[in-house]
């Protein structure tokens, strides 16, 4: 059985409108008009225990709403959803003990406390009991490496060190799932290479299936296996990451800079030459459509070469590829 | 039950239900960090105690003058120094209330009260045990500084009978605030701002709690409007417990702020559970 099961989940909400202006604001006093955003629009998904699960699109796409449907804060709209066996929103309690989540937009611990301090204070929350509560933050001090933070008033530890609190926080009653909301956000190139290492490493030394969102495709690039992209409330792709990789990173640049000066008209077949200067050249090619071999083969015969780079388009060019596609298909 | 037994059945079925005794451990928790967390800032606790000072002092000044022009030792049973008292004590419970219907409002409207309720505790209790944690250091802190003030210019407390029959009633006095301020707070769930009847609260327990004046002043027919409303129970019924301790009096406060403690304590569970089917969290 899969750990989280979604089916045809929909979430609708009724916001007020307002038009512009006290004309506007008389009119919505009188007349209130309502304008329904439908911000999850019958997604389905499985992901298995133990699994690293990524889940990313744009703001707005539907990716909070959908985590919180499965951590039983919203009623969805209509739909199903399992969570290791239960309706989140019926049993939000109980499910309770058995995930834990990091909101990367509102943090959890006490601000003007030092960490330990809500530590203690989940240790009593999730009722572990005093010594394996102690064991445990041992352990997690020592695989976040947070020994030194966590008598720090939380105001006081920068935003990388405070995420890693946040996530040994959320890992304190042992939980099979892990939802992580933007963990990354906000936080620089170090800081998120240090997280996304830890949550690597609990996931394999513990087996919790993390589910994780994000709209940096650098983490789920470093951290998932498979990836579900979601976009203006439907899911617009999923497979594995490596997929995803062999599928849309075709496409190859190429710079090479030779030792002996080129011929002005140089070109290869089945490339585009992007440019070509006296002593190299840039140019793109499919390697769906052009096989790699002929065209380096031919770049060493042309004279003596000095260096090639060849380079994909990254994560987040791809899934802007696929975002432009999703959409261009729905107009 | 027993943590263990709790964690054989846990093992057996995979999931665990609290016992009572680790739901009142959690609250108990909450409370704690609560407390240690307002001891973060002394100072602030220190200044918010000050306000108490200022307003004994108008107080003192007042009602010197209308004794004093009366000519009477005792007003409706009231010495000059029973009613400083009794003001004192009125002041140091409403100074020392935290504004929750206003936490909570803020919670409703930028969504974050979507993140209290993932945990494994009940909102409710969550802020009343958080709310507890906060009030009786600012109680604390408002009475020494208050009785020290009344002290010097009125003369000496009530006797220890006072204190400690005050001390109870406070408490339920607390639980029947706590009932409003949660009805309020959750109000922003269908009204967007909850300012107006957070001020109207405030200015019925000014005048009809008792707070501005002892209700033992009014002219019966408002007396006996005052009495049959719970806001007399919050402010009036501890302080006046205070200046004249005795069990028939601690008696009748209890068994009123028990009988609003149930209607309201309902009215709370009830709205809140049907507040919380149809929460739409901003910022989603």
């Amino acid at each position: 059985m899969p750990a989280v099961s979604v089916r045809n989940l929909r979430k609708t909400f009724q916001t007020k409108r307002k038009a512009a202006g006290l004309r506007g604001a008389l009119a919505a006093l009188f007349r209130p008009a309502f304008q329904t955003l439908d911000a999850v629009r019958g997604i389905s998904f499985d992901m298995e225990e133990g699994e690293l699960l990524g889940f990313i699109g744009p703001n707005g796409a539907g990716k909070s709403t959908t985590i919180k449907i499965l951590t039983g804060i919203l009623h969805p709209t209509s739909g199903e959803a399992s969570v290791l066996g239960r309706v989140p929103w019926r049993q939000r309690q109980e499910l309770a003990f058995q995930i834990g989540s990091v909101f990367g937009q509102r943090p959890q611990l006490w601000y003007h406390l030092p960490a330990i301090d809500t530590f203690y204070l989940f240790g009593k929350i999730y009722e572990l009991d005093e010594a394996d509560l102690r064991r445990r933050i041992a352990l997690l001090a020592e695989a976040f490496e947070i020994e030194q933070l966590l008598e720090t008033p939380v105001r006081k530890l920068s935003l990388g060190q405070r995420m890693r609190c946040e996530v040994a926080a959320s890992l304190l009653h042992k939980p099979r799932i892990l939802l992580l909301d933007e963990p990354s956000i906000g936080l620089d190139v170090v800081a998120k290479q240090r997280l996304r290492a830890t949550i690597q490493r609990m996931n394999e030394i513990e087996g919790v299936g993390v589910l994780l969102t994000s709209h940096d495709a650098g983490d789920i690039e470093a951290l998932c296996k498979r990836v579900i992209i979601i976009n203006d409330g439907e899911i617009v792709y999923r497979d594995k990451v490596s997929t995803l990789r062999r599928r849309y990173l075709t496409v190859k640049h190429v710079d090479v800079r030779y030792n002996e000066q080129l011929s002005p008209d140089f070109s290869l077949p089945g490339v585009e030459m992007l440019k070509v200067g006296r002593f190299g050249a840039k140019m793109r090619f499919d390697a769906r459509v052009t096989p790699v071999e002929p065209v380096i083969g031919a770049l060493a015969a042309a004279g003596g070469l000095a260096d090639v780079t060849v380079s994909e388009p990254t994560l987040e060019e791809v899934i802007g590829a696929i975002y432009a596609r999703a959409e261009a298909e729905n107009e | 039950m027993s943590s263990r037994a709790a964690r054989t059945r846990s093992a057996a079925t995979g999931w665990r239900r609290a016992s009572i005794k680790a739901s009142a451990g959690k609250y108990w928790a909450v409370f704690r960090t609560q407390l240690v967390n307002s001891l973060a800032y002394p100072m602030d606790l220190l200044g918010r105690s000050l306000l108490i000072v200022l307003f004994m002092w108008i107080f003192m000044n007042l009602w010197r003058v209308t004794y004093g022009s009366t000519g009477a030792r005792s007003i409706a049973g009231l010495t000059l120094a029973d009613t400083m008292w009794y003001l004192m004590m009125a002041e140091a419970v409403m100074l020392s209330k935290r504004e929750l219907s206003d936490t909570i409002t803020e919670q409703v409207k930028d969504g974050s009260v979507a993140y209290l309720l993932n945990k494994p505790f009940n909102f409710i209790l969550y802020h009343f045990a958080a709310g507890l944690g906060d009030t009786i250091l600012a109680f604390a802190g408002n009475l020494a500084i208050g009785s020290a003030v009344v002290w010097l210019m009125a003369g000496p407390p009530p006797g220890l009978a006072g204190w400690l029959l005050a001390a109870v009633a406070v408490v339920f006095a607390w639980l029947l605030d706590f009932c409003f301020s949660a009805l309020i707070g959750l109000s922003a769930f269908v009204v967007e701002e909850t300012n107006a009847f957070r001020w109207i609260y405030q200015k019925l327990l000014l005048v009809l709690g008792g707070l501005l004046i002892p209700l033992d002043f009014f002219p019966a027919w408002l007396q006996t409007v005052a009495f049959n409303l719970p806001f007399a129970w919050i402010i009036y019924g501890p302080a006046r417990l205070f200046v004249d301790p005795s069990l028939t009096r601690l008696g009748a406060v209890l068994t009123q702020q028990a009988i609003w403690l149930a209607v309201f304590g309902c009215a709370v569970w009830l709205i809140y559970r049907w507040a919380v089917a149809r929460l739409a969290v901003n910022g989603g």
